[in-house]
């Protein structure tokens, strides 16, 4: 394979997996937890930022780039820092956003933090460079490893994949267990599941703050891997771009949204480039955004639950005849449909044969 | 207001609560005590103020002011979640399932501090919460079965008809073991026949001791279940007691034929 074609494949295998990796982030928010984070990619940016001032070193006075906290961490610490300015990030927004808003309301103002922390990064240009940016941010370990260039290109997509599967671990912890379901259920309805003893803010605000932290540090690796990053690397639109990668991929469903993250971010967007050009300088660009809302519109329509939806949790039930209660008030032999006119047909007992389902293990092959 | 006959013991005792939406009074300083072991019905004409203060029993309305006693510690303006935790249970006049979960799901979401429902616990992975969830999925076993709701277990709570869904939320509610179950309207939307089941299970946790307070608005479900009956009008009460009491009032009456 030439180095081109190398050199391109890797290119777009480290941004499928950033991509990836902000889609579960956002997947744990607004497909397990139901938080429409329309601010998403200002936690993703804020890692970005967090990386590049803590590899830069301290900003010369008399620098074409100007920063704020420069310093010279060795790695990983700036990922890591990423990953917790990300969180805390999250925790002051989520404070003062999620506590006492109905989520649509919640909604609009994460879009309007979107868009007000776009407007000051870019004016109070002491803080990240304004509208310029910030470039030349080290790589990380690559003077170290002393390696080609395509080689360390390898090497990053091979450090972007051990960042998935540790990203991947941590999310499927968290959604195949009872907390998982606690948060599926804020989702579902807020008001019974704080009847059921469940503190609603306090979920919502653990799940914001995590997709927070995976966002910074997805944030890091990208501008890691690009060096340079300014306030148009992370307009509100790119949010958009992973919520319909959720909506085409499927919400609540991790495989779901890493395809979404192959499908639209990648493979849909890149895929464009190759267009001819027509129309004016941008026209197909702008293009590419029309192509997204429709995408997001004909999803909600026509497949609301994406390309692999949400599994059922299908769970094998002990023996029900040897725990059969002799006093117990029985409905008619048939469960309550017999007793119903108005029921819906019978629904079928699922079989069970995997008993690890016992534990709420995701079947292959779930039902849309 | 009527004493509690016999031995009974005050589960609930609410003292002058009130809840005012600017210069609307919902509830208007009401103060009734609901009996351990009793169902006590919460009854009146539309606008009567019956679920607002079944929500400010349940703490999902802050009331304006007053008192909320469960077993004699006041839960006045504790968040829902608080109060649940407490040991008290609610269904909703409306559907309130959660529509993507099962319904084995549903009720394994009732089960207060399980292992693996915290962010620590569940980062400690399947080896340390597996033993209780199989315990949590033999008790909903045994209360599907008790409901011959079973063959349901592995469906998806929105494909369950009104009446199943009714008796979900039921399941569900009983599930977080509570000492009070408060019941907002359990038999709307439910068929004849299907009503009398759910009461039939009613009948029967009364049996077994669960203090229950229910807001209904079908008479015969009233007379079946309740032992007491508070009638609200306007905000306020204006009879408690027996149903043969309530039935000889012609305050009841008047308040009716004028809601």
């Amino acid at each position: 394979m030439s180095t081109a074609w190398q050199f391109y494949i890797t290119t777009v295998l480290i941004y499928l997996g950033v991509d990836v990796m902000a889609c579960w982030g956002l997947n744990l928010q607004y497909g397990y937890t139901g938080i429409l984070n329309f601010a998403y990619i200002v936690f993703q940016s804020a890692g970005a930022y967090t990386y590049a001032v803590l590899t830069l070193g301290p900003a010369p006075r008399a620098s074409f780039q100007q920063y704020i906290a420069g310093a010279n961490l060795p790695f990983p610490l700036p990922i890591l820092a990423a990953g917790a300015v990300g969180g805390v990030l999250s925790a002051i927004i989520g404070t003062v956003g999620l506590r006492r808003l109905r989520s649509d309301y919640q909604a609009m103002v994460l879009l309007v933090i979107s868009l007000i922390a776009t407007v000051v990064i870019t004016n109070a240009t002491g803080i990240f460079n304004g509208a310029a940016g910030l470039a030349l941010i080290p790589k990380p370990l690559q003077s170290g490893l002393n390696l080609t260039l395509i080689g360390y290109q390898w090497f990053y997509v091979a450090f972007v994949a051990l960042c998935c599967l540790i990203i991947y671990w941590f999310v499927r912890r968290i959604t195949q267990a009872p907390f998982g379901r606690s948060l599926r259920a804020v989702r579902d309805h807020e008001q019974a599941a704080a009847s059921l003893g469940k503190n609603v803010t306090g979920l919502r605000m653990i799940s914001f703050v995590t997709g927070g932290v995976i966002a910074g540090i997805s944030g890091a690796l990208l501008v890691g891997f690009i060096s340079a990053w300014s306030p148009g690397s992370w307009l509100y639109q790119e949010t958009f771009v992973y919520f319909t990668a959720l909506i085409v991929g499927g919400v609540a469903n991790n495989a779901g949204a890493a395809l979404g993250a192959l499908l639209v971010p990648v493979a849909f967007l890149e895929a464009t480039r190759f267009l001819p050009p027509v129309g004016g300088p941008g026209f197909i660009e702008a293009l590419q955004w029309v192509t997204v809302g429709l995408l997001t519109l004909g999803f909600l329509w026509f497949r609301p639950r994406g390309v692999l939806p949400e599994r059922t949790r299908v769970m094998a039930l002990p023996e029900v005849a040897a725990m059969a209660r002799p006093d117990a008030t029985r409905l008619p032999v048939g469960g309550p449909q017999a007793a119903d006119p108005t029921a819906a047909p019978v629904a079928r007992n699922p079989t069970v044969e995997d008993p690890a389902a016992t534990s709420g293990t995701e079947p292959a092959g779930g039902r849309p | 207001m009527t004493a509690l006959a016999g031995p009974s013991k005050a589960m609930l005792t609410v003292t002058n609560l009130r809840k005012h939406y600017g210069g609307v009074r919902a509830v208007d300083g009401i103060s009734f005590t609901a009996g351990r072991g009793r169902v006590t019905g919460l009854i009146g004409p539309n606008g009567a103020g019956k679920s607002t203060a079944l929500g400010m029993i349940a703490g999902s309305i802050t009331p304006t002011s007053g008192q909320v006693q469960l077993d004699g510690i006041d839960i006045a303006g504790l968040p829902s979640y608080r109060v649940a935790r407490r040991g008290v249970g609610r269904t909703f006049q409306l559907a309130s399932e959660f529509p993507r979960l099962t319904v084995l799901e549903n009720m394994l979401t009732a089960v207060q501090g399980s292992r693996g429902d915290t962010l620590r616990t569940a980062l400690l992975g399947k080896r340390y919460w597996r033993s209780a969830e199989e315990a949590n999925i033999r008790r909903a076993a045994e209360l599907m079965d008790r409901f011959s709701m079973t063959p349901m277990a592995n469906e998806l709570a929105n494909t369950l008809s009104g009446g199943q869904r009714r008796l979900l939320e039921i399941m569900r509610a009983l599930m977080s073991a509570p000492r009070l179950l408060l019941l907002d309207e359990p038999m709307s939307g439910v068929n004849p026949s299907l009503s009398l089941c759910i009461q039939d299970y009613l009948l029967q946790l009364k049996a077994e001791g669960l203090s229950m307070l229910m807001v209904e608005h079908e008479m015969s479900v009233v007379e079946r279940l309740c032992d007491q009956v508070i009638v609200m009008a306007q905000g306020r009460i204006l009879v408690d007691g027996t149903m043969a009491e309530i039935r000889s009032d012609r305050r009841v009456l008047d308040a009716y034929l004028a809601g």
